[in-house]
């Protein structure tokens, strides 16, 4: 087992449960090459000499707490996957996972094996192929200028606003400035529409439009159109369905309401950048794969109908990347 | 400043009333009864000047001692007028020079004719006498005359010597006889002289008084006679008439008119200032009145606003009844709205804490749970894998000790069997699955024990008045609380030997809970927090020390306040640290805080140890309520 090939991947568990380690070491040691670390302080001391691909980490422990940790690590370590996994968060939390620690997954305790060995795999994919797209960067940065010569400044792709309030879509174009188009949509066809007609870069929603949840059309967004990074503003924020649209949606910020305009242009500001380098790079598309639902979620009010929609939506990006 | 106000109003009230009644004065200085007073007393004092003066020349012989003692009375009055019109209260000295000049002059001059009546007195009484006698003796002359005539001429001398006796008693009565008279008592002497006979009387005149007439006929001493009484008499009289004149001559009526009329003009001058003033006063009341009337106006605008208000609050009144039955109602409703949000509060912080418990738990028993669950999944599979290499074995060792078996069956059954055995390799994996196993079962212990904490800790099993260890309280709701103090907070226990409590011990655990999740989050990072214990003789005695920011002196005394927080809005009700009071106090217990800001906070709880029974269960009393609320 020890003469493995040099591309077994590096995966660092921290949990101040000694036990818990055990058990990852029984279930990974075969597939990956583990680390382990009872404290966020000792997992920082071990990034500092050992890059790692995939970090899975518990939320509270003595001393540092996880996302504490991972947004430090972040720093440390900027390509590994980060993976929160822990009993019990409150919200705040898990906003703080999100925008902080921009991390891949959150996964709850008890945890099924299967699973957490396919998020760990899935983190694991991803971080190759991240850690491949930086090694490319510097020699494809002219092929990357060209493409984006070709496409007229990815911030002239629009801002999509889903949300039941029609006032919030202006709000939020004087917050941006004339350099950003917005879209607002008051409902997920709509949404959909103006996806069809516009270059839409960051979509920005609340976490249910006319009383449905937008994690399916967010999830199916991401599924097939990874180049749209997705920024939650709400302010009925519940940490079940903050768990839901990372896992699912792959949002990349989560921000409540009352909108704080700093806050808001800091988010989205960062959320088209994001979307330059995801249209940029497809390969690094990977690092914000969504899983798919268990079952499909009923979508009511358009059905799977508009998720095909979705699906079959013009991919401007490819077209012109292409 | 509204007290000077006051007083200055009152200087001005003041003033005014002092004009007016200077004003007033200034009208009133001349006073008619004084002046007709003094126009009476020149009047007197004229009428007792004419009076004297009419005693002096009307005196009679016949009345000589009357009249001196009239004129003595009358001297008297005109003393006392005198003094009157000069020296009395309401005299007229003193009003003016003029009036005192005219005054002076009329009193020296009646002084004068005092003294001169005074001096003439005795020369009058003698004068008078004389003329009186020489009067009297007239007639006896004249007689004498008329005697001696003769016959013929006796009709004419008696007609003449008759003329003779009127003259002469008319210019002795006259007070002041015709400048004539004298003359014609003259003449009609010279025309009896006249009638007289030729120088030696003829016998007639021897008819008469024959015996003497030795020189002078009769007749002619008789006209002689007469003549030298006449004389006496006109003598007489001319000297008293001048006596008369010169003390009637005196201009007393002059002066005193002169008087009058300089007391008049000083009267007509005083009438004159007081018109004036009196003009002055009609503008002052004039301009006194206008400040009435505007400060009538403005008491009547003001009355008018006082009526409104009395109005508006006789009206309030009537409707207060009404208002006070609705204000009640309100009040009553507000009450049990407050009772309603004050229970929901109650609730609310219930339900805060168990929520913040089941973060806690959720997290203490997820983690064993986690890997307990992942555990038994590895060791399932491991055992197919044990199971695998089991059979494999079994079939080689049932393969070699099978007679009919060939030997490439049994060489190929051992291998088979052997490589499972070295990619399994069993002795690791038995090891790793009997570590995995008790790691499993250390989890299992840990929820068994989280879970009997959380009974012990709601000890809804219990009897609500229980026996309790107070320190095995503490260990429990500390357990509930590890997921708030275990990543950050180091807890120190020092636990005495401590008797049992009579105490409710749910309750008792929920204060413990209370007071260390309140240390927990007093402590911003990494800190401390003390836990001591002690036994007193009747009680026992819990300190619980932290080392987190402490709060000020006014904080301090409110912390056991309901509803009062340093909390942010919405993160806690402020209910926490009431509750707790209202435990301890229907425990008979007592909660005592010290803090310092920046360094800590000691919560000191004191419990005694057997409750006290009134009315019941004290305990158990208390216990409804709050689990009602």
């Amino acid at each position: 087992m020890d003469d493995v090939a040099p591309a077994k991947a590096r995966v660092l568990f921290v949990d101040d449960e000694p036990r818990v380690l055990t058990t990852m070491r029984m279930l990974f040691r075969s597939r990956y090459e583990v680390f382990f670390a009872e404290s966020g302080q000792a997992a920082l001391d071990l990034l500092k000499t050992q890059p790692v691909d995939v970090i899975v980490s518990d939320q509270r422990m003595p001393g540092m707490t996880g996302i504490e940790m991972l947004r430090a690590a972040r720093d440390l370590n900027p390509n590994a996957m980060r993976i929160l996994l822990t009993g019990y968060s409150d919200l705040n939390a898990i906003i703080g996972s999100i925008n902080e620690g921009e991390i891949f997954r959150f996964v709850n305790k008890p945890w099924m094996n299967d699973d957490l060995s396919t998020t760990v795999a899935r983190a694991v994919a991803a971080a190759k192929a991240s850690m491949a797209a930086a090694a490319a960067a510097a020699p494809a940065s002219t092929e990357n200028a060209d493409s984006a010569s070709v496409q007229p400044g990815a911030d002239a792709a629009g801002v999509l606003v889903m949300d039941d309030d029609p006032r919030v879509p202006p709000q939020i174009q004087t917050i941006l400035g004339p350099t950003f188009k917005v879209y607002g949509a008051t409902s997920m066809n709509e949404a959909v529409e103006q996806l069809e007609k516009n270059q839409i870069g960051v979509v920005i929603s609340d976490t249910r439009v006319q009383d449905h949840p937008v994690v399916s059309l967010i999830g199916t967004l991401k599924q097939h159109h990874p180049e749209l990074v997705s920024v939650i503003l709400t302010d009925r924020a519940d940490a079940g369905s903050a768990i839901e649209l990372i896992n699912q949606g792959q949002i990349y910020r989560f921000i409540t309401k009352p909108i704080h305009d700093s806050q808001c242009k800091i988010a989205v500001n960062s959320a088209v950048r994001q979307h330059q380098r995801l249209a940029a790079s497809p390969v690094l598309q990977q690092r914000y794969e969504v899983e798919a639902p268990a079952v499909p979620p009923p979508v009511a009010a358009g059905g799977t109908g508009l998720l095909d929609r979705v699906k079959s939506l013009r991919s401007w990006v490819r077209r012109l990347g292409s | 400043m509204k007290k000077l106000r006051q007083v200055f109003f009152a200087l001005l009230a003041v003033a005014a009333i002092g004009v007016l009644v200077f004003l007033l004065r200034m009208t009133q200085s001349v006073d008619a009864d004084l002046h007709r007073s003094r126009l009476e007393r020149i009047q007197v004092v004229g009428n007792l000047d004419v009076l004297l003066n009419r005693q002096f020349t009307g005196s009679r012989v016949s009345s000589l001692a009357d009249s001196v003692t009239d004129r003595s009375g009358t001297t008297g009055q005109l003393d006392t007028a005198l003094n009157a019109l000069d020296k009395d209260v309401g005299a007229l000295r003193g009003l003016t020079p003029e009036i005192d000049k005219a005054l002076d002059a009329f009193l020296d001059t009646i002084e004068s004719k005092f003294e001169l009546a005074f001096d003439s007195e005795a020369r009058n009484t003698l004068l008078t006498q004389r003329l009186i006698n020489s009067m009297d003796a007239v007639p006896t002359y004249a007689d004498a005359v008329t005697t001696a005539a003769t016959d013929a001429q006796r009709e004419e001398v008696r007609n003449l010597t008759m003329q003779v006796k009127t003259e002469i008693v008319n210019f002795g009565v006259t007070p002041t006889p015709p400048a004539a008279a004298a003359g014609n008592i003259r003449a009609l002497l010279e025309q009896l002289q006249a009638m007289a006979p030729p120088t030696p009387p003829p016998a007639p005149v021897a008819e008469g008084e024959p015996q003497f007439e030795p020189e002078d006929p009769p007749f002619t001493k008789a006209v002689k006679g007469l003549r030298d009484r006449s004389e006496e008499v006109i003598a007489d009289k001319t000297e008293l008439v001048a006596k008369l004149r010169d003390f009637l001559d005196r201009p007393t009526g002059a002066q005193l008119q002169a008087l009058e009329q300089a007391y008049m003009a000083w009267h007509e001058s005083q009438v004159a200032v007081a018109n004036q003033y009196r003009t002055y006063l009609a503008a002052y009341a004039a301009a006194l009145l206008l400040v009435l009337a505007f400060l009538g106006f403005r008491l009547a605008r003001s009355f008018r606003e006082i009526d409104r208000a009395n109005a508006d609050l006789s009206h309030a009144n009537e409707h207060l009844e009404e208002q006070v039955t609705a204000r009640t109602k309100d009040l009553s409703t507000a009450l049990q709205d407050l009772r309603a949000s004050q229970a929901q509060l109650v609730q609310s912080e219930k339900m805060a804490s168990l929520g913040t418990m089941v973060a806690g738990v959720a997290h203490e028993i997820n983690t064993p749970l986690g890997y307990a669950r992942s555990n038994t999944e590895i060791v399932r599979n491991s055992l197919d894998d044990l199971r695998g290499l089991i059979t494999a074995q079994d079939k080689a060792l049932t393969l070699m000790t099978s007679q009919n078996a060939s030997d490439e069956e049994v060489a190929g059954a051992l291998g088979e069997a052997e490589g499972l055995r070295a990619t399994l390799n069993p002795a690791e994996t038995m090891e790793d699955l009997g570590n995995l196993l008790k790691d499993t079962d250390f989890g299992l212990v840990q929820i068994a024990d989280l879970v009997s904490s959380l009974k012990d800790f709601s000890r809804v099993d219990r009897s609500r008045t229980d026996l309790f260890d107070i320190n095995s309280g503490i260990d429990s709701a500390l357990k509930i609380a590890n997921n708030l103090l275990k990543t950050r907070i180091e807890v120190v226990r020092q636990f005495g030997e401590l008797p049992q409590v009579e105490c409710s011990p749910s309750q008792l655990n929920q204060v413990f809970l209370n007071l260390f999740t309140n240390a927990a989050q007093a402590i911003e990072g990494e800190g401390k927090i003390y836990i001591h214990t002690t036994a007193e003789t009747d009680g026992v005695v819990v300190r619980i020390l932290d080392t987190g920011c402490g709060m000020t002196e006014e904080v301090r005394a409110r912390i056991f306040e309901p509803f009062f927080t340093t909390k942010a809005v919405g993160k806690g009700t402020g209910l926490g640290l009431s509750i707790v009071f209202r435990i301890i106090e229907e425990h008979g217990g007592r909660i005592d805080v010290r803090s310092t800001v920046g360094k800590g906070s000691e919560f000191v709880v004191r419990l005694p140890l057997k409750q006290k029974r009134h009315s019941g269960d004290t305990a158990g009393s208390a216990a409804p309520e709050l689990a009602a609320a």
